[in-house]
């Protein structure tokens, strides 16, 4: 019994600590991934915002992931909610105005060739690096 | 492994498992009725309740049907055949929701049976909805738009946003965005007639 019990539970428990030294040598870097929503829904510029249309999986809470090309996940966690940025400069003298909505979440990720965020089991959405506010992953949707 | 200590180690699984679902063995305490439910829908309307007109040329408020948090049916027309609706769109992850809704509940409870308050929710989890109308003592009924139909149908796009339907399905006034519970009563007190 014993040699059955350790039969059945050893293999797991090497696997995850492989699998958590695996991790922990992996070098990480702190980064935010931005998502610009263009949903240009009417509302008032630099107020809390949740995407519109067909992205209303955008928003507060959500849960999302950040995977590898092989689908992998590197980061997860939930959204925080979405600031609504004007889509135009020009003052158009009044309160609401077409705008996109801007989600930031800071993640923790190790180095790959490329990203790509889900959001609530959506299809994934390909993120960019940009480093022009420090370092990021950044994507648009739609692109 | 000894047989007795299978059964020791066996008595321990169940007593971590009773423990971690909170079973006490049979003493639980009956269930809190599903908030937002039918139990949460108003009683008649006042008799003689005076209602001032809706102006003519108002165009009607789409009159849609849908189903309570608890799963029972209702007809926005039934509600408003016989006092004003107010429609509330809301979700449990919108803070500006939360950060208005205890003034909202409690003008709720003020204009009870003369005017009804009626939740509408969408992209939500029936859990979290029901924390947050716990959380924020919501005692009006509330509609589970799980497709979104009822937003579409209002052309609401986001939460929160508030929309004040007349007696007999009048659309009369909406808010994208949301309102704040003063303006929202004085609307409504212009609505209802004093005793």
């Amino acid at each position: 019994m014993r040699r059955l019990l350790a039969a059945l539970v050893l293999p797991s428990l090497l696997t995850g600590a492989l699998a958590a030294c695996g991790d922990a040598e992996e070098a990480r870097k702190a980064m935010t991934v931005r998502v610009l929503v263009r949903d240009i829904n009417i509302r008032p510029a630099g107020v809390e915002c949740a995407g519109t249309g067909p992205y209303t999986h955008f928003h507060n809470r959500a849960p999302f992931r950040v995977v590898d090309t092989g689908g992998r996940t590197l980061a997860e966690g939930a959204l925080s909610p979405g600031r609504s940025v004007a889509t135009f400069a020009e003052d158009l003298e009044v309160s609401r105005v077409p705008t996109y909505c801007e989600f930031a979440v800071p993640v923790d990720l190790a180095a790959r060739d490329a990203y790509r965020l889900v959001v609530d089991g959506h299809p994934p959405v390909d993120l960019t690096p940009n480093d022009s506010e420090g370092p990021a992953l950044v994507a648009v949707v739609p692109s | 492994m000894t047989r007795g200590y299978a059964v020791r180690l066996a008595a321990i699984a169940l007593a971590a498992a009773l423990a971690a679902t909170g079973c006490s063995g049979g003493d639980e305490a009956p269930a809190p009725p599903v908030a937002g439910g039918a139990a949460a829908l108003p009683g008649p309307a006042p008799a003689g309740l005076g209602l001032r007109p809706a102006p003519s040329g108002a165009p009607g408020a789409p009159a849609v049907t849908g189903a309570l948090t608890d799963g029972s049916p209702v007809a926005l027309a039934d509600l408003w055949a016989d006092r004003p609706v107010v429609l509330v769109f809301f979700t449990s992850w919108c803070t500006l929701c939360a950060d208005r809704q205890a003034a909202l509940s409690e003008l709720a409870r003020r204009h009870r049976d003369e005017v009804v308050l009626v939740g509408v929710v969408t992209e939500d989890r029936p859990e979290d909805v029901q924390r947050y109308l716990r959380e924020h003592r919501v005692g009006y009924p509330v509609v589970l738009d799980a497709d979104g139909a009822i937003w579409r149908s209002y052309a609401v796009r986001e939460p929160p946003a508030v929309v004040v339907v007349a007696k007999g399905g009048a659309l009369l006034r909406g808010w994208p965005g949301g309102v704040d519970a003063p303006t929202l009563d004085a609307e409504l007190r212009k609505l209802v007639l004093p005793a």
